[in-house]
């Protein structure tokens, strides 16, 4: 037993139960069937790969989105909460992995905020009190050194992460007599050795006063020192529980793994043989503290994944080759050529498109049309002298339509309203309409259902087939593995690792999550 | 599990059919509320659709609606522009004080002012990336300055001696003054940019969705300016056309016109936040703004009452057309 204290006394008694748990997004079910325990003063980890369900299983237990269906009881009593406040209320709290401070009120004021009329005065806050009152909630999770009076945004990211680990502790024990559930997603990525080692020793104190603790995160090795008990998870599915004296690095790859690839799902043996001209190449590529030193050729007809956990710099490696940031250092050459992008406008002009990660947000246009969205990238092609000719504008978009198969009721229907996968078929029809020679495709399958994922699969052989090269971020591991004719894979900036991934000589996903965590 | 699956279809079927009704309402309030306002109007005062009121009316319109048509493109982005009254006014001005020395000549002049002006509302927007809402309102003050500098601050009449060279704007041509149908011609101009040019199906993407937009490599910084270009030219249009049809140049011509303008395009149902709209729509707006405006008149409503109305009619319009449906919309 880890934490010290008596397992008789609070292991038997079970402080969340759900039953079922599922989550379905427009028809694509991101969580199957979850059943899971905690009991009080249990830390239990939550791992698995990205996209595999933790986050979606986080957001139901903490009130951000209610279940599509099943049961929770928490205390014994069943639990449904519609809001995070709600869950507040039931002793559910979560320390989200985007920083949910509000960085220009002061650190007293973001732990209270919400809660400060304990403070006020006919609607006047006292604010030394407060402060004060900030000050020993830190000091109970050992933080000494932020004043509590200063702005969220004067202070390290590092001591954000512990002020707000210090808010919701002191927000669920108010709630509950130590029969709280904490969450806590990936709060260690940003922390210094000595910084984690604090929060575990808190952690572990909170679960020995009889909280529970669900621990999420990339690290294994963080988990296996933490924890007393591991969900793995791997799409959406519970593949295994295991109690942590029995798990170790190897066995937790495996069940995060699951079953080996079936090659054929990612048609490998229609994977294209790369020619040898380069048509894209990146020297020292670097963006200042993001990634460094990132150098691949990408040949024609090449898929070159590119694989490591979030916030391993393979997303700023992306948005840098579409254009969309810019690089601080290194060069990118595009058929020899050296160029510099200074939007996507320029990446376009040099032969590079991408299909961006967040579909909605920056991918469709989703009050315009399908053929607006379809032709968006092509307009020059279907115009003369500025003017774009409807007849060929229609017959570009209804040509797509039916050679992706999108399910729509005609080109004219506003593209929001297209389940996930027509939507990303739509964008995929945008991105090969423009003809461009390069397309970065970060996240292609995110949120598609699996009927259209074998679509897009046999899509990107076929592009590959004619000589479009594609740089991929796969949406999981196995799909990078299957899909690429070359990985390359990045951990905290660099790369770590290359592997050649012709047909019949893939790597296996053990090797990759080895270089990757 | 079955019994499921069609109670959801038929919920489905049900939020479809209301969907279509919403949608069908929505797409149509924009003539509806046209037709109340012109139906009021008429039960008030027969004489509200005589020929004569009409053709007054129209003549009014005329300006308003170069104006409005401009404006909208920069609506479409999900700018906005407050500046278009006040480059009218100055248009005005300069038009009224210099086409007796310079004759017809003036109109490419103005014709470039107001390209100019739009271009550098553009520029700063884009390139300099302050918000559209205090680069036009000080560019309004900015003009509307000038315009008062170049008249000394009151209305001039053009000499008699030149009036000859103006009267043809107000000359009847096909039953109605030759002003208007310049207005509808630009109209129909603007209408082909919007629905046919590159330019203009790029300015309703950077309003649909800027970042999308982007990423598709749009290049939102033209599109921008040119929406601004297009309204720039619109006001300098309307500008014009008050100095011809009022024969002086009259320093604050424009004053209320750019509360009108965008009234006018939020009564067109073009949302405010972009992506959304037509300048054919915008035509429908104009023309029932005017009909408000000369229906007060003939009711005998009292003139400094009018903005009141502008105003209240710009809330409500625009109210009417958001799009309340979309979770977590920020309305700055």
């Amino acid at each position: 037993m880890k934490n010290g204290l008596n397992e008789r006394e609070f292991l038997p008694r079970l402080l969340f139960k759900g039953r079922n748990l599922s989550k379905t997004y427009g028809g694509n079910t991101v969580l199957r069937n979850i059943d899971i325990d905690i009991y009080r003063g249990e830390i239990a980890g939550l791992v698995g790969e990205n996209g595999a369900g933790k986050s979606t299983l986080l957001k139901i237990i903490s009130g951000v989105e209610p279940p599509s269906t099943g049961e929770m009881e928490m205390n014994g009593s069943p639990y449904k909460c519609s809001s995070i406040l709600d869950a507040h209320r039931r002793g559910v709290g979560m320390v989200f992995q985007e920083q949910s401070l509000t960085a220009n009120l002061t650190v007293a004021q973001n732990i209270y905020r919400g809660r400060e009329s304990r403070f006020s005065v006919l609607g006047l806050v006292r604010w030394g009190k407060m402060n004060a009152a900030a000050q020993k909630v830190m000091a109970a999770v050992d933080i000494r050194d932020i004043p509590p009076d200063r702005k969220v945004w004067n202070i390290p990211f590092a001591a954000r992460q512990r002020v707000e680990i210090a808010k919701v502790l002191d927000i669920v024990s108010n709630a509950t007599e130590d029969r709280s559930l904490i969450l806590l997603d990936e709060p260690t990525t940003v922390l210094s050795r000595e910084e984690m080692e604090s929060l575990f020793r808190e952690v572990r104190k909170m679960a020995g006063r009889g909280n529970g603790v669900i621990f999420v995160s990339h690290r294994l090795s963080e988990v296996l020192e933490l924890t007393d008990r591991i969900y793995v998870f791997k799409d959406g599915e519970k593949t295994a529980v295991l109690k942590t004296s029995e798990a170790s690095e190897d066995i937790l790859y495996e069940k995060m793994v699951g079953r080996e690839t079936t090659g054929e799902y990612y048609l490998s043996a229609r994977q294209a043989l790369p020619s040898d001209d380069v048509v894209l190449e990146t020297e020292a590529l670097s963006q200042w503290g993001v990634f460094i030193h990132v150098s691949f050729k990408l040949r024609r007809g090449e898929v070159l994944g590119i694989c490591g956990v979030e916030g391993s710099g393979k997303e700023a490696v992306c948005s840098v080759l579409c254009g969309d940031e810019s690089a601080t250092g290194g060069t990118i050459r595009v058929n020899g050529e050296k160029r510099t992008f200074v939007s996507p406008k320029d990446a376009l002009d040099a032969g590079i498109l991408s299909v961006p990660r967040n579909r909605r947000e920056d991918g469709i246009l989703g009050m315009l049309s399908i053929r607006e969205n379809i032709t968006l990238s092509s307009l020059k092609k279907l115009a003369s002298h500025g003017v774009v000719s409807l007849k060929k504008q229609n017959e570009e978009a209804l040509s797509w339509v039916t050679r992706l198969g999108i399910k729509c009721s005609g080109i004219f229907q506003r593209i929001s309203n297209l389940s996930g996968g027509n939507a990303q078929k739509a964008i995929f029809a945008r991105v090969l309409g423009s003809d461009c020679p390069i397309l970065v495709l970060d996240h292609p399958t995110r949120g598609v259902d699996v009927g259209s994922k074998g679509e897009i699969y046999s899509l990107i052989r076929e592009i590959t087939k004619r000589g479009v090269s594609v740089v991929l971020l796969g949406d999981t591991l196995d799909e990078c593995i299957g899909l690429a004719s070359r990985i390359l894979v990045m951990k905290d900036g660099i790369v770590t690792g290359e592997f050649d991934c012709s047909h019949g000589r893939k790597p296996s996903q053990v090797e990759v999550v080895q270089k990757m965590m | 599990m079955a019994a499921q699956t069609q109670t959801q279809t038929q919920t489905n079927m049900g939020s479809k059919m209301k969907l279509f009704v919403k949608d069908a309402v929505s797409r149509y309030t924009y003539i509806l509320c046209a037709v109340s306002v012109v139906g009021a109007f008429y039960v008030l005062n027969p004489r509200f659709l005589s020929m004569y009121s009409v053709q007054n009316m129209l003549v009014e319109a005329a300006p308003l609606l170069l104006m409005a048509a401009g404006i909208s493109f920069v609506l479409f982005t999900g700018c906005i522009d407050l500046s278009t009254g006040a480059v009218a006014s100055c248009v005005c001005v300069l038009t009224g004080t210099y086409v007796a020395r310079v004759g017809h000549g003036i109109i490419p002049l103005m014709i470039l002012l107001g390209v100019a002006a739009g271009f550098a509302n553009g520029c700063i927007v884009t390139k300099l990336k302050v918000p559209s809402f205090i680069v036009t309102l000080c560019a309004q003050s900015v003009w509307k300055c000038v315009a008062l500098v170049q008249s000394g601050g009151g209305s001039k009449n053009i000499p008699i001696a030149s009036r000859s060279l103006v009267l043809w704007a107000s000359k009847p041509f096909l039953h109605f003054p030759a002003i208007c149908w310049i207005a509808l011609a630009v109209l129909m101009i603007f209408f082909f940019i919007q629905q046919k040019s590159v330019v203009g199906k790029n300015i309703f993407a950077v309003g649909a969705n800027e970042r999308a937009a982007r990423m598709a490599g749009v290049d939102t910084a033209k599109a921008k300016i040119y929406a601004f270009v297009y309204s720039g030219l619109g006001s300098a249009l309307a500008g014009m056309i008050y100095a011809y049809k009022l024969k002086s140049s009259v320093p604050n011509i424009g004053d209320p016109l750019n509360l009108m303008a965008i009234s006018a395009v939020a009564l067109g149902g073009t949302l405010m936040s972009g992506g959304k709209g037509s300048v054919f729509r915008t035509l429908v707006g104009v023309l029932t703004v005017t009909a408000i405006s000369s229906g007060m008149n003939m009711a005998g409503v009292d003139a400094f009452w009018k903005d009141i109305v502008y105003g209240v009619v710009l809330i409500g319009a625009i109210a009417v057309n958001s799009e309340k449906g979309v979770r977590d919309l920020v309305v700055r």
